[in-house]
């Protein structure tokens, strides 16, 4: 299967490490993924707040250059670029104002958006396009007995109207694919609330609260370890483990992991080839998944 | 056209049913859990069974309970329309208005002829699905909910004109109901005292875009610093059962902030980091994150930051130089705005 591939800044940049697992892992699945030519950024959910008009057509571009490639779906692993893509497709339709001032800003330019091309996420596209089957036929090594939390964040899920995909407040695509792996997946009650990281550039000690409230609900519901589906999210939860730790006085860190990090181990890659970060290799060390 | 039909001789009109008997007979035996309440019980759940059809909201269930299974039983719904906005609760986890959600097409939804019912959250209880929505209304008061017209037309000698393109602008952010359910489903108005909320968003910048209203500067001072201390998670565009989208009345609120004079920290610090966005985007396509990261926080809190960089493992990383976007002109183009 060949999907048009945007990695987005982030997982081009500090967290490169998801755009590692993530290739790796597409290749072992047989998912080919084709980075889309010449593509910029969405906006970092940021722009439209200054510009709404220019994050429209910056999305637009982007899935404008998916259908010069022939092809219908572009898959990305950042769920802010996610939700990027699909409000600005979204806006583009519903507002005739809107779309009235983006046709005359995109007028001369080499962007023409067909309406054909979506965004979607790769968890969307491994649980539904790949399937849960297929993925449990390349798993060499069982994660049993690794307790993995699931944390869905908020662009992957929300708008409901707008994602679609599942519903946003009884998810169950990343405990799906832990299972997967032979690992157990662990809900808790702030799976599906923010990472903070949105914050971070205005209010960053309101960010980090945000961060240890998730953290710690997946800590204290006897995860392990926890995925996430967000490049963003990567950032303000694993990077900062430390930052959270000093700030709210706690003994313990929680590593954050990009979902085909995990993927990629039940895969039996090591964690080299998937990019892992050091707090995720010590307790994964730990836990007797890798030397 | 109504359907005619003889019944006992004469002639009534029915409504229009749909061709399938299966759906137009369809009936379930769901079990309605509640999350009870009373301050002298404490907390408890409780269940009850009932028929329903098509047609039955739940706040036809609430009422049926209520009325046939359990008097005790406490909750509030009034126009069973969505409009009044008094039945907010949660119901199987997410908040919603009872009166605008069905009973078997949540079965339908679920996959599962069980539906959970809660208070909402974040407000204090008063009683079984009643909470106390006191804190709500005096969000919603603090951004003066009301249009401040100039004293030329109190005097009767002007007239409020608006013209289309505007009013398209507020109508949508004008059709707030006062439920509550984005307030009640916000992790920034828990976070943070300073956070006005998302409903109270909505209403403030109605008023703070209408060209019509005439107290401008005091509504910027209440409403912008709040706007940047929203985390942009859109869970209340989320729930919102008029689709106002709050979080976008917030996002519209930040491009205030060039106008304020006295600005906050959150506010100065808020504007550098998405102008430094905005600047490293036109410059080269892509978001260059050390350049922004330099620019929202200063060398000497990006220096501190670099140690948790390098703890994580993840300091090779900085140094990756993103190519720029090869047609740098359409960039440019798109973000000229009103430049062009």
């Amino acid at each position: 299967m060949k999907v048009a591939y945007y990695p987005g800044c982030a997982t081009h940049g500090l967290s490169k490490d998801v755009d590692i697992a993530t290739k790796k892992v597409a290749e072992v699945l047989g998912l080919e993924l084709v980075e889309v030519e010449d593509w910029n950024c969405c906006g970092g959910g940021f722009l439209d707040e200054k510009d709404e008009d220019a994050h429209v057509a910056l999305n637009l571009r982007n899935l404008s250059n998916v259908e010069k490639m022939g092809l219908d779906k572009m898959v990305t692993p950042c769920s802010v670029c996610l939700g990027s893509h699909r409000l600005a497709t979204y806006k583009y339709n519903e507002n005739k104002d809107l779309r009235k001032r983006v046709d005359k800003r995109i007028s001369g330019t080499s962007i023409k958006y067909e309406n054909k091309a979506t965004a979607e996420h790769l968890v969307w596209v491994l649980v539904r396009d790949v399937g849960l089957e297929n993925i449990k036929k390349h798993v060499k090594r069982s994660l049993n007995g690794l307790k993995v939390g699931a944390y869905y964040g908020c662009q992957m899920l929300r708008p409901e109207q707008i994602m679609g995909f599942e519903l946003s407040f009884k998810p169950h695509s990343l405990q799906d694919l832990i299972s997967v792996t032979g690992a157990t997946p662990v809900m808790f009650p702030m799976a599906t609330a923010c990472c903070g990281f949105p914050l971070m550039g205005s209010n960053p000690k309101g960010g980090l609260k945000l961060a240890f409230n998730v953290l710690n609900s997946a800590k204290s519901s006897g995860a392990d370890i926890m995925i996430h589906p967000c490049s963003l999210c990567h950032l303000q939860l694993d990077t900062l483990q430390d930052k959270v730790k000093n700030e709210f006085n706690v003994g313990w860190t929680l590593p954050a992991i990009y979902i085909t990090q995990l993927l990629g181990l039940s895969f039996g890659l090591s964690p080299e080839d998937l990019g892992l970060g050091n707090y995720a290799k010590g307790v994964l060390k730990q836990k007797g998944v890798i030397q | 056209m109504p359907e005619v039909k003889q019944v006992e001789g004469k002639n009534v009109e029915v409504n229009s049913q749909p061709k399938s008997s299966a759906i137009r007979n369809e009936e379930k035996e769901i079990v309605v859990k509640i999350k009870r309440f009373s301050p002298d019980k404490g907390e408890w759940w409780q269940e009850y069974k009932l028929k329903v059809d098509r047609f039955t909201q739940m706040t036809e269930v609430l009422r049926r309970i209520k009325t046939e299974q359990d008097p005790s039983l406490s909750y509030r719904a009034a126009c069973h329309m969505a409009v009044c906005g008094s039945c907010g609760m949660k119901i199987n986890g997410a908040p919603r208005l009872a009166c605008k959600t069905l009973a078997i097409e949540l079965t339908k939804e679920y996959n599962s002829n069980e539906i959970t019912l809660e208070p909402m959250d974040l407000y204090p209880r008063v009683k079984d699905l009643v909470v106390d929505l006191d804190d709500f209304y005096e969000r919603m008061y603090k951004v003066k909910p009301r249009l401040y017209p100039s004293e030329e037309i109190l005097e009767g000698k002007a007239e409020h004109r608006l013209v289309p393109e505007d009013q398209r602008e507020l109508w949508k952010f004008a059709q707030c109901i006062w439920c509550g359910l984005c307030v009640s489903s916000c992790p920034s108005v828990r976070n943070d005292a300073e956070f006005l909320g998302p409903a109270a968003h909505a209403k403030g910048y109605r008023f703070l875009a209408d060209p019509r209203d005439t107290i401008t500067e005091e509504r910027m001072k209440i409403l912008v610093d709040s706007s940047w201390r929203c985390t942009y998670c859109y869970q209340c565009f989320n729930v919102c059962p008029r689709d106002i989208e709050p979080v976008t009345t917030i996002k519209k609120t930040r491009a205030w902030s060039s106008k304020m004079k006295d600005k906050t920290k959150v506010i100065e610090t808020g504007e550098k980091h998405i102008n430094a966005i905005a600047d490293t985007i036109r410059k080269s396509g892509k978001l260059l994150e050390a350049e922004v990261y330099l620019r929202t926080y200063g060398l000497v809190q990006a220096m501190s930051d670099m140690l948790y960089m390098l703890k994580s493992g993840r300091m090779k990383y900085t140094l990756i130089k993103e190519v720029p976007v090869k047609d740098l002109n359409d960039i440019e183009k798109v973000m000229k705005g009103d430049e062009q």
